[in-house]
């Protein structure tokens, strides 16, 4: 009983400090510029106003920054997915010279100091005239997420019996044919699950997408809009908030639909090895 | 996409490749991984290198003709007492962080597992928002609940009785902003964290539990002699990516306090931004920044030599 | 290297398609202004008339964010096509002019008028004797004060630093703020020090050296800790953390400093307030002189790698010839780029307010490094730290070091 009473206690408090600030971001969102900063907070919306969220969505652009951000996002991790399915097979499955090298690498990957490349990316860009483009945008956030997605597909892949696959083996399948009827459909909820980490990446990156679209203002992406309430005189708080209870939306419905399965492919990535 | 990714199997896959002695199907597999990686990763740290051996500031940014200067950037990165305190502060944070990260994902992780239906719903939703939330939108509003005048957390430390921290002044103290943006990288993190930990107790077998507590365990014994041992390798690999990204964090502290006040929240990412973006010595900034990957390497050294270990087992 | 082989690449494609010079296509022109430079309403009608009156050219005005600009403007200035002109703060113009990035535009000066240029926006924009960056719009704070509090406490503008911190302890009563001046409002503080003869830095010879640990700048702070006590301003925070002009408009507040402009945000966030507003210059130490004020504003640059230089002065002589100046003085309460123009805005409350205090400006150190400075701002943590009861001199003598090494940093 006191166990019982701790516990859910404990559960309330986490959900608490963990839903807070996001509730005060929502919140400030819906409360009229003069009572956003005023000394005694409050915690309901009253009076409300939508007129926050009217000035975010009035903000110039503002489709061509979804769509921008969407495309960006959207087809990093497409890319990453195929390119990271293929390398994640051969960890998962196969046996060959240089496998744990090729592990090591991805590992390393990962620690990519991306801040400091901004630099010689950028001198790259220029120097192949890809400068202003959405594509050089898109490489640099599928390189950001590859590694992580390599090593969280070799999870869901391993996870998957291999007997499934020899079964189909030695029912004269070929091995394309094997991976294609027999792992594919089992894989599928873990690419799904792979690409929202790549997306969450990709959706958030502000650093590249300030330095390496400088004139064609129509490819701008979301975050550049999302800095956008900052003003000479400071930051429209109320549109910043209203701003960005919209930019986590699309996150958050793919979370919704993804749920648990997100973590499962690390488990699976770790356990196995 | 599923034409796509099946491409390049199909043109090797003429005959099952089983029987082969050295099979070229996993050379072709991992083919597009290396050479992606090899323009869009290696090249550009090659690049980078290269300008941390030359004079590379924005005049030759723009006009481009960089001087080689061999290694004086190096010397004079590494020869600075402020690299060196950087550093420290670094590991100081780095290591806070992750021990706190991972200490209350564990219990949060553990919670999770007994809660019941909806309950445990209600955590992991509210875990879940925490994770969708935009870093910048976050770091935003963090920095606005310590506010001193207006901000939320000194209206109720004064309402529950704490009268010192009325207009108490967070941002003015190193130590308090240190532990601000510990707060705020913790609970970003605790999420992915969590779940991940939790996704993996849920496949312990629940018979070992059984058998555990049957043998009079306590919860401390358990999770020791059963739980950790279980799952030692997905430990190891959350610890080594939070490792990582504590180590990289910068949006959060260069939003909040650019690395002040003095010095006392700046870590590597920030110093090395400081030196190449404000001060416009791409050069130096470049030398840093490989001095961290260096040192994040010698620090996931032992981890690594454990995967590599692990990977031969396999 | 490898850059000039990719201009010539660039070259080449473009008069291979003939599109950029000669012919009857329409060049277009691009021009960069900064979030909040201008109304929409003028944008659209300088893109208009300018067009009318060049029909070879096609103007695109972009609106820049401030977030991230420095690396922006740098991205832009090292780019192959970049806009062919771009809006810059006066204290960072030369940082990009030290860069070799931006066009030398000193034979146009006399064209321009530029001995009638004010000298707060037209010294940042020359080096070594050129001048590279062309002065477009000014603008210093004043006192924004509430007309109706001032009545009930029965106080009237002040003239001095005396009659001020008089005035405004008398309208801090209670609920109400005599003046909100948060900690880090680090242009108003170098005004203060201006005032006693002190300056952020001092040059000698080639090497710079902070100077707030002297006796001229210690008093400035001290002034202002006195002030500053006088309401509820955040002592670790600036005027846009929380943004001051919500502040005001959400509480009693009976002064706060900014320029003029921020005047129309508080009675837009409170139309209760409107027609309650009054502006006075800061007072000075002595009644027949304003205080010292920080010159802010911008200069217009032309990057060197625009293909486009003739189109590009184009705008900038329109920008900063004597029609657009008037019209963009009155609409957003600016300090016209020429001295002999201030009259044509003298009007309004608010600027002339402004133009009072603005006879007595000054501006932060002329160096290209002084941006990092602005970027690491020590001045900020100095006035917190000195408010929060650490001890000036050391607190000064801190920041005078990180000031000395970033000016110097690269020499």
């Amino acid at each position: 009983m006191i166990g019982r009473i701790s516990r859910t206690t404990a559960a309330l408090v986490v959900f608490v400090l963990s839903v807070f600030p996001v509730y005060w971001m929502v919140l400030t969102a819906f409360k009229p510029t003069k009572d956003i900063q005023s000394a005694t907070p409050t915690f309901l919306p009253v009076p409300i106003t939508f007129d926050h969220f009217g000035t975010a969505i009035a903000a110039k652009g503002f489709f061509s920054f979804w769509r921008n951000s969407l495309l960006v996002a959207g087809g990093a991790v497409l890319l990453a997915l195929l390119v990271a399915l293929l390398a994640a097979f051969a960890i998962a499955r196969l046996q060959w010279k240089g496998r744990r090298a090729f592990v090591l690498m991805v590992f390393v990957a990962q620690m990519t100091p991306w801040e400091a490349l901004l630099i010689p990316i950028y001198v790259i860009a220029r120097d192949t005239g890809m400068l202003d483009t959405l594509w050089i945008l898109t490489l640099v956030y599928f390189m950001m997420t590859l590694p992580f997605t390599i090593v969280t597909l070799r999870g869901f892949l391993a996870a998957i019996p291999a007997d499934l696959e020899e079964a189909a083996l030695v029912d004269g399948c070929t091995r394309e044919q094997a991976f294609r009827k027999i792992v594919f459909p089992l894989l599928a909820p873990g690419l799904l699950a792979t690409s929202l980490f790549g997306f969450i990446t990709a959706w958030n990156e502000f650093a590249f997408a300030n330095v390496l679209i400088i004139k064609d203002q129509d490819d701008r992406t979301l975050p550049v809009w999302l800095s956008s309430f900052n003003n000479t005189f400071g930051t429209d708080w109320g549109a910043t908030m209203a701003a960005s209870t919209l930019f986590m939306l699309p996150v958050l419905l793919i979370f919704i639909v993804l749920q648990g399965r997100v973590t499962t492919g690390i488990v699976g990535g770790a356990v196995k090895g | 996409m599923t034409l796509l990714a099946e491409r390049p199997v199909q043109e090797t896959a003429p005959a099952p490749p089983k029987r082969r002695k050295r099979p070229v199907l996993p050379y072709l597999l991992i083919a597009p991984t290396l050479l992606t990686t090899a323009y869009l990763l290696v090249y550009p740290l090659v690049r980078n290198v290269i300008i941390s051996l030359q004079e590379f500031g924005l005049p030759q940014l723009v006009r481009g003709d960089a001087k080689f200067v061999g290694l004086a950037n190096y010397v004079k990165v590494l020869s600075d007492p402020e690299f060196w305190a950087v550093v420290r502060r670094t590991l100081w944070f780095t290591a806070i962080n992750v021990v706190l990260i991972m200490v209350l994902s564990t219990l949060v992780a553990l919670l999770l597992v007994r809660l019941g239906k909806w309950l445990r719903f209600l955590v992991m939703g509210g875990l879940v928002l925490t994770w969708a939330t935009p870093i910048i939108a976050a770091t935003t509003v963090f920095q606005w609940l310590f506010q001193s005048r207006l901000g939320v957390v000194n209206w109720a430390l004064v309402a529950l009785g704490f009268e010192e921290y009325r207009d108490y002044t967070w941002f003015a103290d190193g130590e308090a902003t240190f532990g601000i943006l510990v707060t705020l990288i913790v609970w970003q993190s605790i999420p992915f964290a969590a779940l991940s930990l939790y996704a993996a107790m849920i496949t312990v077998p629940q018979e070992l539990y059984e058998a555990a507590r049957m043998d009079g365990a306590g919860a401390w014994r358990v999770f020791s002699t059963i739980t950790f041992p279980m799952l030692r390798a997905m430990f190891g690999l959350i610890t080594c990516l939070e490792v990582i990204w504590v180590v990289k964090a910068f949006v959060q502290i260069w939003v909040i306090s650019q690395g002040g006040p003095g010095q006392a929240t700046t870590t590597l990412p920030v110093y090395a931004f400081q030196v190449a973006q404000s001060l416009q010595r791409y050069d130096l900034g470049a030398a840093v920044s490989m001095l961290m990957v260096l040192l994040l390497v010698l620090a996931l050294l032992a981890y690594f030599r454990q995967l590599y270990r692990q990977e031969r087992e396999a | 290297m490898s850059r000039s082989a990719a201009l010539l690449v660039l070259a080449l494609t473009l008069s291979a398609c003939g599109s950029s010079a000669g012919g009857s296509e329409k060049q277009e022109i691009t021009v960069w202004l900064m979030k909040d430079t201008a109304t929409e309403e003028f944008v659209s009608k300088f893109e208009s008339e300018f067009e009318r009156d060049h029909a070879n050219l096609d103007l695109k005005i972009q609106i820049q964010e401030w977030n991230g600009i420095t690396q922006k403007v740098t991205s832009a200035l090292a780019s192959t096509d970049p806009p062919d002109v771009i809006e810059v703060g006066n204290t960072q113009v030369a940082q990009y002019v030290a860069s070799k990035g931006v066009t030398d535009l000193s034979s146009r000066k006399a064209e321009l008028q530029g001995d009638d240029w004010i000298p707060g926006l037209s010294e940042p924009g020359a080096v070594d004797g050129k001048q590279f960056g062309i002065p477009f719009y000014a603008a210093n704070r004043v006192v924004i004060y509430r007309t109706d509090l001032f009545e009930a406490a029965q106080v009237t503008p002040p003239k001095t630093r005396e009659e001020w911190l008089a005035a405004t302890a008398k309208l801090d009563q209670g609920d109400q703020q005599g003046i909100y001046l948060p900690g880090q409002n680090w242009y108003t503080l170098s005004g203060f020090v201006w005032d006693e003869g002190g300056d952020l830095a001092k040059q000698d010879g080639d090497r710079w050296k902070g100077s707030l640990n002297t006796p001229e700048a210690l008093a400035g702070m001290d002034f202002y800790r006195q002030l500053q006590a006088l309401g509820d301003g955040p002592k670790d925070s600036d005027e846009a953390k929380p943004q001051q002009t919500d502040v005001v408009a959400g509480g009693k507040v009976a002064q706060f400093i900014a320029v003029p402009g921020a005047a129309k945000l508080v009675t837009k966030a409170n139309p209760a307030l409107e027609g309650k507003i009054g502006f006075f210059p800061i007072p000075g130490k002595t009644a027949d002189k304003p205080g010292a004020v920080f010159t802010g504003g911008s200069d217009l640059i032309v990057p060197l790698a625009s293909s486009r230089q003739d189109g590009a002065y184009e705008v900038v002589k329109a920008l900063a010839g004597e029609k657009w100046q008037v019209e963009l003085a009155k609409a957003m309460n600016y300090v016209p780029n020429r001295k002999s123009l201030a009259s044509s805005v003298a009007g309004d409350p608010g600027t002339a307010a402004m133009a009072a205090g603005a006879a007595n400006g000054f501006a932060t150190p002329n160096s290209p490094n002084w941006a990092a400075v602005e970027a690491r701002n020590p001045i900020k943590e100095f006035q917190t730290a000195v408010l929060t009861g650490a001890d000036p001199r050391t607190a000064a003598a801190k920041a005078d070091e990180v000031i000395t090494q970033a000016l110097n940093s690269g020499k």
